[in-house]
């Protein structure tokens, strides 16, 4: 039976859908199921070249005027077409999940880079066309902040802030940043009481951490 | 309910059982028979997705070419759906009798999705009254086994101010993931919701204080 790959394949798109809603921290993607992917693909071209075969039977049975039960003869065709169908929704439902996955994680990061090193090991979870599509989105994003929209920050945190000033940790060395009130050595494990507009990035990319 | 909507996908793939109204060549594939006719009169499980085209089919105008030869005989469509196993009496009972402790996600995940585009077919005015009377009264439940679990989170963070009630705690929780896992996919969808509104509006109040 057709079209029992696909299903797998929309299982696995569920249970991808799942695991994110659960975790609302962060999106992670499972691996590309290429595997999966291929042996459908495969499928398609063979249900492509059956729906060949059918048309030309078909051509050559009203060619000799013999048009004996065309009906039945589309039953067939619309069987296959239906698989492909099928085939096509379930290929294009899962691809479009990971795409607004990866999207999603593009606005997480910030627009920054988000092929940068703390989403390494993700990465290889993703094809090879899910990279550049990525790395592309992610120029969309930048170009769209020092576009017109230079003055709003659309990728900040959504949530007001309490204080202005708020207590840092430093996660990473990260050298030396200027701000109003001075300049801060970012030094691994020591603290800070700095106003939170000037760190908010270096919050996001994770070099500190709010107390 | 869009094109690329997963739910939408796994609904359309609950098997519907038919029957083959026609004797079509070259279809035995479906019953596990490549290369052979299926008869008409076979009985077999189809998905939704095929199924329901193939029976609506005789609907479809037929191209020029086959105008003059299905004039004189009726249209017949390829097959025929009868009424799925999620449908049948016997559930249909289970769920008169007694609405709220019916085991849903056993029965179908997509139960609701399913009952929504059986009703739109072929108009069951009876089953859609049944289904739309099951939704409201598992709601009930559902609502509010999603405050007393928004409650009972509250309840750890403000360390125990009532002991008995974290006592008994473990048996609420086995309880309702017990009663979660009988959901289907609609109702899970509705317990979210009204779960992550519950808590935030908790935490609304209690940012207020």
């Amino acid at each position: 039976m057709y079209c029992e790959l696909a299903n797998k394949l929309v299982v696995e798109a569920k249970r991808t859908e799942q695991l994110n809603s659960r975790n609302n921290a962060r999106t992670t993607l499972p691996v590309h199921n290429d595997e999966l992917v291929r042996d459908i693909l495969n499928e398609v071209t063979q249900l492509k070249k059956n729906l060949e075969f059918f048309k030309e039977q078909q051509d050559i049975m009203s060619m000799d005027g013999a048009s004996v039960d065309s009906n039945v003869m589309k039953c067939q065709y619309f069987v296959n077409l239906l698989c492909l169908e099928r085939n096509k929704r379930c290929l294009l439902g899962y691809q479009k999940l990971r795409s607004d996955m990866l999207d999603s994680m593009a606005w997480e990061n910030n627009g920054m880079d988000v092929m940068g090193s703390d989403l390494g090991e993700e990465n290889s979870n993703l094809t090879h066309q899910e990279q550049e599509y990525l790395k592309k989105y992610s120029e969309l994003i930048t170009d769209m902040k020092s576009g017109e929209l230079t003055d709003i920050d659309l990728s900040g945190s959504l949530t007001p802030p309490r204080e202005i000033f708020i207590d840092v940790r430093v996660l990473k060395d990260a050298g030396e940043i200027q701000t109003e009130y001075g300049v801060f050595n970012l030094i691994k494990d020591s603290q800070f009481f700095v106003r939170q507009s000037d760190v908010e990035r270096l919050i996001q990319q994770g070099f500190l951490q709010k107390i | 309910m869009g094109y690329y909507d997963i739910d939408d996908m796994l609904t359309e793939g609950s098997e519907i059982p038919c029957k083959f109204l026609q004797d079509i060549p070259g279809l035995g594939y479906l019953e596990n028979n490549p290369g052979k006719p299926i008869k008409a009169n076979a009985k077999l499980m189809l998905p939704y997705w095929l199924a329901h085209i193939l029976a609506a089919i005789d609907n479809i105008p037929l191209s020029e070419d086959s105008m003059t030869v299905d004039d004189e005989e009726e249209p017949v469509p390829f097959l025929e759906m009868s009424t799925p196993e999620s449908f049948s009496q016997r559930v249909i009972n289970a769920i008169k009798t007694d609405p709220k402790s019916l085991d849903l996600h056993s029965i179908n995940p997509h139960f609701y999705e399913l009952a929504i585009k059986w009703c739109a077919i072929y108009s069951v005015k009876d089953l859609a009254k049944v289904v739309s009377e099951l939704l409201l009264q598992r709601s009930q439940d559902i609502n509010n086994f999603a405050y007393s679990m928004s409650t009972q989170t509250k309840n750890i963070d403000s360390i125990g101010t009532m002991s008995n009630i974290t006592e008994s705690k473990p048996n609420n929780l086995l309880a309702s993931s017990s009663f979660l896992m009988t959901l289907d996919e609609l109702e899970k969808y509705v317990y979210r919701t009204s779960h992550e509104s519950y808590k935030n509006s908790k935490r609304w109040m209690y940012q207020n204080k």
